[in-house]
């Protein structure tokens, strides 16, 4: 019984941890930034 | 021209002292439930703003109505409002009221007056600046919002529920419902805000602008949300709301087709959410009294106003967009 729940919690960890890294994005632009829009942006 | 403003919280205060700072607006009624917050506000406004107390006889004479109360009656209001012949503004950003307003476009529009549907930070703001980057593309295939930030205790109740709400995304000529709080994305908002975890929430912006680009093949929002924000957004809220968030941010990815090139162009706001809401909404309806609204009914802020001469028109209220530029994707 209490090594069923050591595994029961062992797979709710790995799949915790699974879920917790995945994602979408993450990687910061590598290149370029925010412009105000001014002057001839806005005529 | 007499514009009203019908709630004084965050958005309306700051709705109403835009109007007052506008040389076309000769006078700004004001109304609130709470007396005391009436002549608080008015007390700030000056001469130009004239209060009005409950009990209210029916809706306030005025060319325009901005409506900035909590959400919920929105649409009935609206619907008083367009049977007087007057033009409505909704800062509403509430899924239910959104649609019960679009669904006054008919009526609006047999009547011949403009109903500004969601005149806010998000949806408002985020409508302008996507009609304004479609102007770059042959074809828009895709437009995806985030917001991160709330505006006063009225939209931080609705960002909480929000959350724990079915979001809808359209996808390939229709709805489907997602989980809020689902979908992850990293986005990156103007400075200073930088990167933030953002999830879908019932957030009206797909309807405004699904509908005001015919063809898009996919239109999603999302918002900034902690892992606290997820946990408990199907809970009661635990604590009371502040009295107004700090510095918040909207960005709006739109991709699309230039000739035969695929092309991605993102756009960005940072401001007080309130305050930049408070702006937006009054500018709708200056443009809506004047005759700068491209046409009467039922429609958000990308429908209904050429972007440039209203971003142009924010700018100088102090509301600034900006691009990014420099890479394909941020």
């Amino acid at each position: 019984m209490f090594r069923r729940a050591l595994v029961a919690l062992g797979v709710a960890g790995a799949i915790a941890a699974a879920l917790r890294a995945r994602g979408t994005g993450g990687v910061p632009p590598q290149s370029g930034g925010w412009r105000e829009l001014s002057g001839p942006d806005l005529r | 021209m007499r514009v009203a403003v019908i709630g004084l919280g965050a958005v309306g205060a700051r709705a109403a002292r835009q109007l007052v700072s506008t040389a076309a607006v000769d006078e700004v009624v004001i109304r609130d439930l709470r007396g005391e917050r009436v002549e608080e506000v008015r007390a700030s406004l000056g001469p130009s703003a004239r209060a009005e107390h409950p009990p209210f006889a029916g809706p306030p004479a005025a060319d325009a109505v901005v409506l900035a109360h909590p959400a919920g009656d929105h649409a009935a209001v609206a619907a008083e409002l367009v049977e007087a012949g007057t033009a409505v503004v909704s800062a509403a950003d509430a899924m239910a009221d959104t649609e019960a307003l679009l669904d006054l476009g008919p009526v609006a529009d047999a009547r011949g007056v403009p109903v500004v549907v969601g005149a806010g930070f998000s949806p408002g703001l985020t409508c302008v600046l996507a009609r304004h980057a479609a102007a770059d593309f042959d074809r828009v295939d895709e437009i995806h919002v985030a917001k991160v930030g709330t505006g006063g205790p009225a939209c931080a109740h609705q960002h909480h529920r929000s959350l724990g709400a079915a979001a809808v995304d359209w996808r390939d000529g229709g709805w489907q419902r997602r989980a809020g709080g689902s979908g992850r994305e990293l986005c990156w908002f103007p400075d200073p805000v930088g990167a933030e975890d953002c999830y879908r929430a019932a957030l009206p912006d797909a309807l405004l602008l699904a509908n005001a680009f015919p063809g898009v093949e996919r239109v999603t929002a999302r918002r900034a949300a902690n892992r606290r924000d997820r946990f408990t957004a199907r809970l009661p809220m635990l604590r009371k709301p502040h009295p107004e968030g700090g510095v918040g941010a909207v960005r709006v990815e739109v991709r699309g087709r230039r000739g035969e090139r695929r092309d991605t162009r993102v756009l960005g706001a940072m401001d007080r959410p309130a305050v930049a809401a408070g702006a937006v909404a009054a500018l709708a309806a200056v443009f809506a009294v004047d005759g700068r609204v491209r046409r009467a009914g039922a429609a958000g802020l990308a429908d209904l106003v050429d972007p440039v001469p209203f971003l142009a028109a924010l700018a100088e209220r102090g509301v600034r967009a900006a691009v990014f530029e420099g890479a394909d994707t941020v």
